[in-house]
């Protein structure tokens, strides 16, 4: 069983596209509704996934672990991490699901940067990104080309071995750092990132830092 | 004669502050680290009111000129610890207030 984990907040205007789109993909969508203020709910669950709710807005991390628990509960064999604002194209799925397979790694990380089908604004590319490298080898984590993908497939041993603590965006490098710890065999897939919005600027990363630097404190 | 008044007021304020302390230890509400940390603080900062070259003595003693700033930099320090401390407290509140929020979205 293939199922995609979708984290949403406040995109009713996407999930119902990103849902029909992924179902022609994966076996069932769940999405994980952070406290969304608008109808995402509603869309998501006309668009046929299936939906958990968060009663309080925790971050995008959070949202993932906990399709990861639910994940874990029915057994599956792979698990999908998808952005629910549409910045993935699931023609990316396939070919990326063949590649885990065929490499028998256990995680797949898409990449922006071993293809050039992405428009990555300059200064994420060239400064926000670099800066978020080094970051990760500070933490001591896989060495990645893109540090901050979304797009990712685990199989069912890397589904669970990683379990995410960074309730926000922080868990990125978090991931990264228990596939190093857990040596779990991962592998690069170039993916297509259309940006709908800037993402993470240079406040989120300092959150970012922080988040990890207070997470080493606890267990 | 102002300044004894000020004395007083401020010994029986710390006195005050120690009384708290001590109650909230027996009611639990603070551990036995926290308690010994601020009933040290409150009867350093006694001390330092009522003799206040000790910090002079003090500060002779690590290399720092004025007692006064050796006063202002252990309580930057203290200061940091003190946010440092309080930000683990509120990281660790958060993973609980996750785990109630998730078991509670996967209840259905």
């Amino acid at each position: 069983m293939f199922i995609a984990i979708v984290p949403a907040y406040n995109e009713e205007k996407r999930i119902a596209q990103v849902v029909s789109d992924l179902l022609k993909s994966v076996d069932s969508v769940i999405v994980v509704d952070d406290k969304s203020r608008d109808n995402t709910i509603g869309e998501a669950t006309q668009s046929g996934a299936m939906v958990l709710q968060h009663k309080i807005n925790l971050g995008q991390g959070a949202a993932l672990e906990t399709g990861h628990e639910y994940a874990r509960s029915i057994g599956v064999d792979y698990v999908l991490h998808f952005d629910g604002d549409g910045q993935f194209c699931v023609e990316d799925i396939a070919p990326a699901l063949e590649k885990l397979k065929e490499s028998k790694a256990d995680i797949l990380f898409g990449s922006r940067f071993l293809d050039n089908r992405s428009k990555v604004p300059f200064l994420k590319k060239y400064f926000l990104l670099p800066i978020g490298r080094f970051i990760n080898k500070l933490f001591g984590v896989v060495s990645l080309k893109d540090s901050q993908n979304g797009f990712r497939i685990l199989n069912r041993n890397a589904l669970e071995k990683i379990k995410i603590t960074q309730n926000g965006m922080a868990h990125a490098t978090e991931i990264m750092g228990l596939t190093r710890k857990h040596n779990l065999n991962y592998v690069e897939f170039p993916v297509k990132v259309i940006y709908h919005e800037y993402g993470q600027g240079i406040g989120g990363g300092l959150k970012i830092v922080k988040d990890l630097f207070l997470g080493k404190f606890l267990k | 004669m102002l300044l004894l008044i000020f004395k007083i007021i401020f010994a029986l304020l710390a006195l005050s502050a120690i009384f708290t302390v001590w109650n909230k230890k027996q009611k639990t509400l603070l551990g036995p680290k926290a308690t010994f940390f601020w009933i040290v603080l409150w009867l350093v900062i006694t001390l330092v009111v009522f003799w206040p070259n000790s910090t002079q003595i003090l500060a002779e003693y690590v290399g720092i000129g004025r007692g006064v700033d050796l006063v202002i930099y252990i309580s930057i320090a203290c200061l940091f610890y003190l946010v440092f401390k309080m930000n683990i407290k509120i990281e660790g509140l958060k993973r609980d207030l996750t785990d109630v929020v998730r078991k509670e979205s996967l209840k259905k």
